[in-house]
This record gives structure tokens, sequence and C-alpha cells, in this order.
């Protein structure tokens, strides 16, 4: 399905990773920050989800029930395996927020560079 | 007032530039959901046509992740690994440092919860639990055959530890976590792969190799069964640290 002449998909996969992105740059909550971190992993995981489907094929699970055509089992592979890594990316993320809330008080960008 | 405004406007404008160009481009990819678009022209014929006989494993993408690209996995559990070093390195990170604090229990017993706990709460995941965790080792057994796996059973586990925290309170849920065996089960991911890895070569392959023929797959099954077990106890034990940690 064809926007402006852009495939729909792509642009909401656009516009999305555009929202995560206003988000680190415009909040000076670093919480926010993170989220919106986040939002742009999950615009680029759906892009690479969505380049191994193809139409009407089923789920690459090979049984009884299903048949060829199969999707492509390896993005979706190397995208849990981007899941994993930005799990990880996460929990440290907020530990260290957390860490920086215990010592200065505030997790507000503007607050903490005046922050002795 | 003026300078928020001229800020916000400056910010709208980098998020615009740097998002329609980022657009077009992708815009110009080739289109998803045909058969015959680039990214199914290299490896995934192979893995669709001989995955299953190769690997033993039905579901395509587990056979990917755990044998065709099982470095790249091996790798991914060092990483989160990592992490929960990472976060146990700084000063607030370890658990053993410091008691938690003492808060009150509540009428519905020994919680130490640091919020009252609402009885519907209480009783709805009191009530699922045993469920969670039947659905979590369901998806770990089947997860070579259907959809599911270490890691998404990992991610129930550490929901369902989540869940048990918030109506339980740390205290008693910390005590899951087996204080003595815990380096062992923090470590469970990357020491499965290392072992079987170990394995694979002592069996005559190289590292991370999984004998088996087209008909036999009960060893290769089996090493299969060791890594899925490895990354589910370990993910969801890192998990659970994870969230100990960052909660307090």
């Amino acid at each position: 399905m064809l926007l402006f002449g852009i495939d729909l998909d792509y642009l909401a996969f656009g516009v999305l990773f555009c929202v995560g992105l206003y988000m680190v740059v415009a909040k000076s909550n670093l919480i926010k920050k993170v989220l919106g971190l986040n939002v742009m992993q999950t615009a680029v995981f759906a892009l690479l989800v969505t380049s191994g489907m193809i139409d009407g094929a089923d789920p690459p699970v090979r049984t009884e029930a299903t048949s060829a055509p199969f999707a492509n089992p390896l993005p979706q592979a190397m995208v849990l395996t981007g899941i994993v890594v930005a799990v990880a990316l996460t929990a440290v993320a907020l530990a260290l927020i957390v860490q920086i809330h215990a010592d200065y008080g505030t997790i507000e960008v503007d607050e903490l560079k005046e922050a002795p | 007032m003026r300078s928020v405004a001229v800020r916000s406007a400056a910010l709208i404008l980098v998020v615009v530039l740097i998002g329609v160009p980022l657009v077009v481009t992708v815009a110009t990819l080739p289109a998803h959901g045909e058969a015959d678009a680039p990214v199914h022209a290299a490896v995934a014929d192979r893995y669709v046509e001989h995955g299953v006989a190769e690997t033993g494993m039905p579901n395509l993408v587990t056979a990917v992740l755990l044998d065709y690209r099982g470095f790249d996995t091996f790798v991914e559990v060092v990483v989160v690994f990592a992490a929960l070093m990472a976060v146990l390195a700084l000063p607030r990170g370890d658990l053993d440092q410091d008691g938690t604090p003492e808060t009150g229990g509540d009428a519905l017993g020994a919680s130490d919860s640091p919020v009252e706990v609402s009885p519907i709460v209480f009783y709805v995941v009191r009530t699922l639990a045993p469920f969670i965790a039947l659905f979590a080792v369901a998806m770990l057994y089947r997860g070579h055959a259907s959809p599911g796996g270490g890691f998404q059973s990992a991610a129930v586990l550490a929901a369902l530890f989540v869940v048990l925290t918030l109506i339980l309170g740390r205290r008693r849920t910390e005590r899951l976590l087996l204080r003595r065996a815990r380096p062992w089960l923090e470590g469970a991911a990357p020491l499965a792969f290392a072992l079987v890895g170990a394995a694979g070569m002592l069996l005559g392959g190289t590292f991370l190799s999984r004998p088996g023929t087209v008909d036999v797959h009960l060893v290769q099954e089996t090493m299969g069964f060791a890594l899925e077990i490895g990354i589910a106890v370990g993910g969801a034990v890192i998990l659970a640290r994870l969230f100990l940690t960052v909660e307090r």
C-alpha cells in the first residue's frame, strides 16, 4: 500500500524512528531518553522483520500444519539477537540513571548541568 | 518563553532533517513481501530446504539461532552477562553489600513490598503464577519445534519473578535466586555454550557442532536442549537480578 508514493510500512517505520529520535533529543528526563532509544530500536527491528516476510508465507516452523513458502528465518533470528542486546543496553542505562538519581537527586539533564 | 519556542522549533527541524532523508532512503529499498526480494536470495533457501535435516529443529528460527549462527548467540549471551556485570559494578549494584530496607508487612502477610498490595492483584498473580511458570517450561521444551525457545522462556520466567516480587516483596523472592548457586545460575547461558561447544569438539566436530544424521537426532537434540536450558535459566536469573538492582 502506497502513501505519497512511499510504501506505508516503510513510512510507518520512519515515523516511529523519528518519534524515538525526538524523545531522545527533546526530553530532558533521562528515563524518557532511554524510552526514546527503545522506540528507535523497535522501528529498526520492525523494518528488519518485515524484510524477511513473503506475502502469504507461513512462519518458518516446519510441521505438518505449515507449507511452502516459508518466511525467511534469518532476519527473525537476527532481530532476536538485537532485542536481547537492546535489553542489555536498557538495563545498563537504567542502572546508571538509578545511580545518578542516588548521587544528584535528579534525572533531569538541565538540572544535572547546574549540579555541583 | 520565546527561547522555549525557538528550542522546540530547532528540535523539530533537526528531527525533520534526519527523518525525511531516512524515510526517502528506506523507501528506495526493494519492496517487501515478494519471494524474489534480494533478502531471500542468499542463505534462506538452504535453511528452509535442509534446516530440519541438518539441525533436527523444525523451528527454523531456533535452528539459525543455535546452529547456523551459534557463535553469534554465544557472544550474545556473553553481552547480557557483561551487562549484569556492569550493573553490579556500580556502587549501588551489589545486593550483598547492604541489607534490604525493612518495611512493615501488610494485612496479606509477610510482604515487604514498599506499596500496599491490592488484594485483586495478589489473588490474580497467585492464581496465575503456576500457569505462567508452566507456559515458560512449555516454551522451553517445545522451542525447537514450535514458536518459543530459550530467550522467550527466560523473558516469561523473569516477568513471573517481577510480578511475584510486586506482591511478595523482594526479601522473599530473592531466595528463589539461590544465593550459593547464584554465580553459576547467572553464567548459565555462556557456560552452557562453552560446555556444549567443547562437547562438539570432543565428539569429533568443530566448536558448537552437533553431530547427527538425517534420521538420528538424539545427541543433536540433547545438545540443543542443553543450550536452550542454559539460555532460559541464565537469562531469567540475569533479568531478575537486573530488576532487583534497578528496583531499589
